[in-house]
């Protein structure tokens, strides 16, 4: 089994407890890393393409965040696009129902798919196989 | 015309017959001249006559003068014969004689006849010898001479010696014996070479010398002359010694003929003059009398024709004193108009048929004639018929006095025109219906030229609805275009003319500056109307519509409002849905763990992760709450309040906070600035933006809030300005008053404040704007009406 790394970000710091814990549960990933908001996950990106270490596999992606939310995260990784060598799987998870977002998201060729909360383990393992 | 007849009889008779009296003169003329010339002519032939006589006379007189002379040489002579009768001295006598007398050629003694004794002898040989007596050529005039015992001469004839020469003998008697003849021979020409007959004007006369002989009675002509002699021309004159006749002949015998047959022809000509001149002077009264017979009968004509026009016109035609107004003749055409016989008619004035309404109009144009003003007019008006009935008629009046001479009678004719104006009455009738119905249209009608855009018609209703009047609009070039509202006359000018290049009917609207200075807007329904595929007038009805357009502007105003508080209310349904659905997720996910809990520690772990999630979610239905109080709250209670009181209570409960950050808060509010405003939410929008200004100062500044109040229009604004962190307002401007954004990770940053404080603003009915740059500062108005 190959190791795969997963970034969930999201502002919602119980939110983060659970994915914790479903991470664990799924027993797929090497590891797991959270990020409060858009910034902080780019800003460590950054760092690692710098440092040339491991690319996350799959990120988990709320919208709506402080300093920066999720469209402006996918602004800003278009930007490094060129600089990682890797696909890397974003998803949205997020609690909107609303389909302007989901629209969004769809037209937005980085985005692999959008997810509503709650995500569940099956989801998890769903997306960590496709 | 009576005098004239009467001068024409007097001379009748030669003005009748101008040729005759011409043909008499003429003659009478002729026979004065003809006489005259008559009698000068014979005067000049006496006298012409007479000189000849005269001249001729003279010749004779010579002529007889050299035969005397003749005779006293024959008579010497004979004196040479002695008693014996023979001659003495015959030779030296006949030598004396011929040398004293040139005439003289030779000299002979006959005695008994015969012919003895002759000097010169020589070259006179034939003749001795001759017996004159018993010679039948010369016994004639030998015995003549001794008849008349006078000198007589023979001859002439042809001489021996050559020429012509005359023989003159005389008979000698001695003893009362005849003895014989003294003879003497004289040449012709020498007897005629005489002054008298040489000094004849060869071109007036010529001299002839005949004789008649005295056996054959015959007359022989011995000068030369190439004309015949006509005696009657010539003046004569018999020498009885030789019986010789002497002619002095008139070369020009009709010298005389031709001037007078000149005279004659001047005279004739002077009298054919005479005749003519008479002609045509008695030929013109007669001409003049024929033009003037032919000019009254025109004028009889004339006064016939004129008088059946006048009867018989179509027109009534009355003939009026000027002065009076007396109505002096009348056609029947102007009676009948009238209803007037025209015995009736002539009792009348003028002044009583006219309408009463119509003299003053008559008496002005009558005043303008009569200075001569004008010479001639034309009018409409009304006359009273007998039957008292109204009639219009059309007057024309002219004159019948000169210009600057004192007004006379004048001409009226008259055209019965009731059934026109009756006519024109019912169109002004239906003209002004139609006018008084577009004028009760609730909107301007018009009409245009398409082309100049200048207008032909407007109705009334233009009053009304923009307070201009027809006439300064018709009359005012480019009215239209210059009153139309500045901000739409570009286009609507060019919506206008498109549309009419097109020949496309329009209905578009604009506005237009009404009198009063209002803004009207008008709606306006373009009729273009075509001519031969061209544009020629538009024709359309301009609608007040500006009621509707602040309807609509109210509507739209609605519209809008109605369209934020969805958009509110959109916003507030995600709000919901995502704050409510992220907790609700949560609790789900924790429920799941729970059930699929591996320990009861980590059941215990998450059931306390529930509790925080049920916390979280009370304090978010909280913040609904007061959201959806705020926002349905209708009828918030207002208060008159001190601003300044309001923020130093602010500024008090935040006094903890201020001391802790080293806050330094300028406030430049006034003591006595009032407003009007709920309390609670006054005292929760300063609590929010002070204690943001304080929460989100820069770590790396002495924090410093302004506090200020100014006047904008009718609104005050308060002010409240920070030097902090700053947020990007190009990221996130949209979102800042929105419900859980959150543009920090501050720790008491919730993302509900500034939603609150915009949601009592806007209930309130005033506004908060946000101005903000990254690391600079932050600055709320907060517009309060």
């Amino acid at each position: 089994m190959t190791e795969k790394t997963i970034w969930v970000v999201d502002d919602d710091p119980i939110y983060q407890i659970i994915m914790k814990k479903i991470i664990h549960k799924s027993n797929i990933f090497s590891s797991a890393y959270s990020f409060s908001n858009g910034k902080e996950a780019i800003d460590s990106l950054k760092q690692i393409i710098l440092k040339n270490e491991k690319i996350p596999d799959i990120i988990l992606l709320d919208i709506e965040m402080p300093i920066l939310d999720g469209w402006g995260f996918m602004d800003e990784i278009a930007v490094l696009k060129s600089r990682i060598n890797v696909q890397i799987r974003i998803y949205i998870s997020s609690s909107s129902i609303a389909i302007e977002d989901k629209e969004r998201a769809n037209n937005n060729c980085g985005i692999l798919g959008y997810m509503c909360k709650p995500i569940t383990l099956d989801d998890l393992i769903k997306i960590a196989s496709a | 015309m009576k005098l004239t007849k009467s001068l024409l009889s007097h001379n009748n008779w030669f003005i009748i017959k101008p040729k005759l009296t011409g043909m008499l003169v003429f003659l009478f003329f002729c026979t004065i001249f003809s006489l005259i010339i008559s009698q000068q002519y014979h005067i000049l032939k006496k006298a012409k006559n007479d000189a000849m006589h005269a001249k001729l006379q003279a010749i004779h007189k010579s002529i007889e003068q050299s035969l005397k002379k003749n005779y006293v040489d024959a008579l010497t002579l004979a004196l040479t014969i002695n008693d014996k009768g023979i001659p003495e001295n015959f030779e030296s006598v006949g030598k004396q004689i011929l040398a004293s007398d040139s005439n003289i050629d030779a000299v002979q003694l006959v005695p008994n006849g015969i012919i003895r004794y002759t000097y010169p002898l020589k070259g006179n040989e034939a003749a001795i010898g001759i017996d004159l007596l018993n010679n039948k050529k010369y016994r004639y005039e030998a015995l003549k001479a001794i008849q008349t015992r006078k000198m007589y001469f023979a001859g002439p004839f042809e001489l021996n010696q050559g020429g012509l020469g005359i023989l003159g003998r005389l008979a000698i008697y001695k003893n009362n014996q005849f003895w014989g003849f003294s003879a003497v021979i004289i040449r012709l020409n020498t007897l005629l070479e005489k002054p008298e007959i040489q000094n004849i004007d060869s071109s007036k006369y010529y001299f002839q010398f005949s004789k008649i002989n005295p056996i054959t009675k015959k007359e022989t002509f011995f000068l030369n002359a190439k004309t015949k002699l006509n005696p009657e021309n010539a003046a004569t004159s018999i020498i009885p010694d030789g019986d010789w006749k002497l002619y002095l002949v008139d070369r020009k015998p009709y010298e005389l003929v031709f001037p007078f047959i000149l005279r004659a022809l001047l005279a004739l000509f002077l009298a054919s003059l005479i005749g003519f001149l008479t002609t045509s002077f008695f030929k013109k009264p007669a001409e003049l009398e024929n033009l003037l017979r032919k000019q009254s009968d025109e004028l009889l004509k004339n006064e016939i024709k004129f008088k059946s026009v006048f009867d018989q016109a179509a027109v009534g035609i009355t003939y009026v004193d000027t002065v009076t107004g007396q109505l002096l003749e009348a056609n029947k055409k102007y009676c009948d108009l009238l209803g007037y016989t025209e015995q009736e008619i002539k009792q009348k004035k003028i002044q009583s048929i006219v309408h009463p309404d119509d003299l003053k109009e008559s008496f002005l144009n009558f005043e303008k004639l009569r200075k001569g003003i004008i010479r001639e007019y034309t009018t409409e008006r009304r006359h009273i018929t007998k039957s008292n009935d109204i009639i219009w008629i059309r007057l024309t009046i002219s004159p019948l006095w000169e210009i600057n001479t004192s007004p006379t009678n004048h001409i009226a004719i008259v055209e019965d025109v009731t059934e026109r104006k009756l006519a024109e009455e019912a169109i002004f009738n239906s003209q002004q219906k139609i006018e008084s119905l577009i004028n009760t249209v609730d909107g301007i009608v018009w009409e245009c030229n398409a082309k100049t855009l200048e207008f032909t018609f407007i109705s009334k209703k233009v009053e009304t609805i923009l307070g201009y009047t027809s006439e300064e609009w018709i009359n005012t070039p480019d009215f239209w275009v210059n009153h139309i509202y500045h901000k739409d006359k570009d286009s609507t000018l060019k919506y206008c003319a498109e549309h009419t290049a097109l020949n496309l009917n329009h209905d578009f609207e604009y506005r237009m500056i009404a009198k009063d200075g209002s803004i009207v807007w008008l709606r306006d329904i373009v009729n273009v109307i075509v001519e031969n595929g061209e544009a020629k007038n538009l024709r359309g009805i301009m609608i007040d519509v500006t009621k509707n357009k602040e309807i609509e502007k109210d509507l739209n105003n609605s519209f809008n409002l109605v369209s934020e508080q969805n958009k509110r209310l959109l916003n507030f349904s995600y709000i919901v849905s995502h704050n409510l659905r992220s907790h609700t997720s949560n609790i789900s996910s924790i429920v799941d763990l729970i059930e699929n809990s591996d320990s009861e520690e980590e059941k215990e772990e998450m059931i306390q992760l529930l509790k925080s999630v049920s916390d979280s979610l009370n304090e978010t239905m909280l913040n609904l709450n007061e959201v959806v109080n705020i926002q349905t709250n209708v009828d918030i209670v207002t208060e008159k309040l001190n601003l300044k009181q309001y923020i130093d209570n602010t500024l008090t409960i935040l006094s903890d906070q201020i001391q802790l950050k080293g806050v330094k808060v300028i406030s430049s509010i006034e003591k006595d600035i009032e407003i009007i405003y709920n309390p609670a939410y006054l005292e929760s929008v300063l609590y929010n933006l002070i204690s943001n200004a304080i929460r989100y100062s820069h770590p790396e500044k002495h924090p410093i809030i302004h506090i200020d109040s100014y006047k904008e229009g009718k609104k005050t604004v308060l002010k409240v300005s920070d030097n902090g962190i700053g947020i990007d307002l190009h990221k996130n401007g949209h979102k800042i008053f929105g419900m859980y954004k959150k543009f920090s990770t501050h720790k008491d940053s919730k993302g509900i404040g500034l939603f609150i404080t915009k949601n009592q603003i806007d209930a309130m009915g005033g506004s908060i704007t946000v101005e903000s740059e990254p690391n600079l500062g932050t600055t709320f108005k907060v517009y309060i009406s």
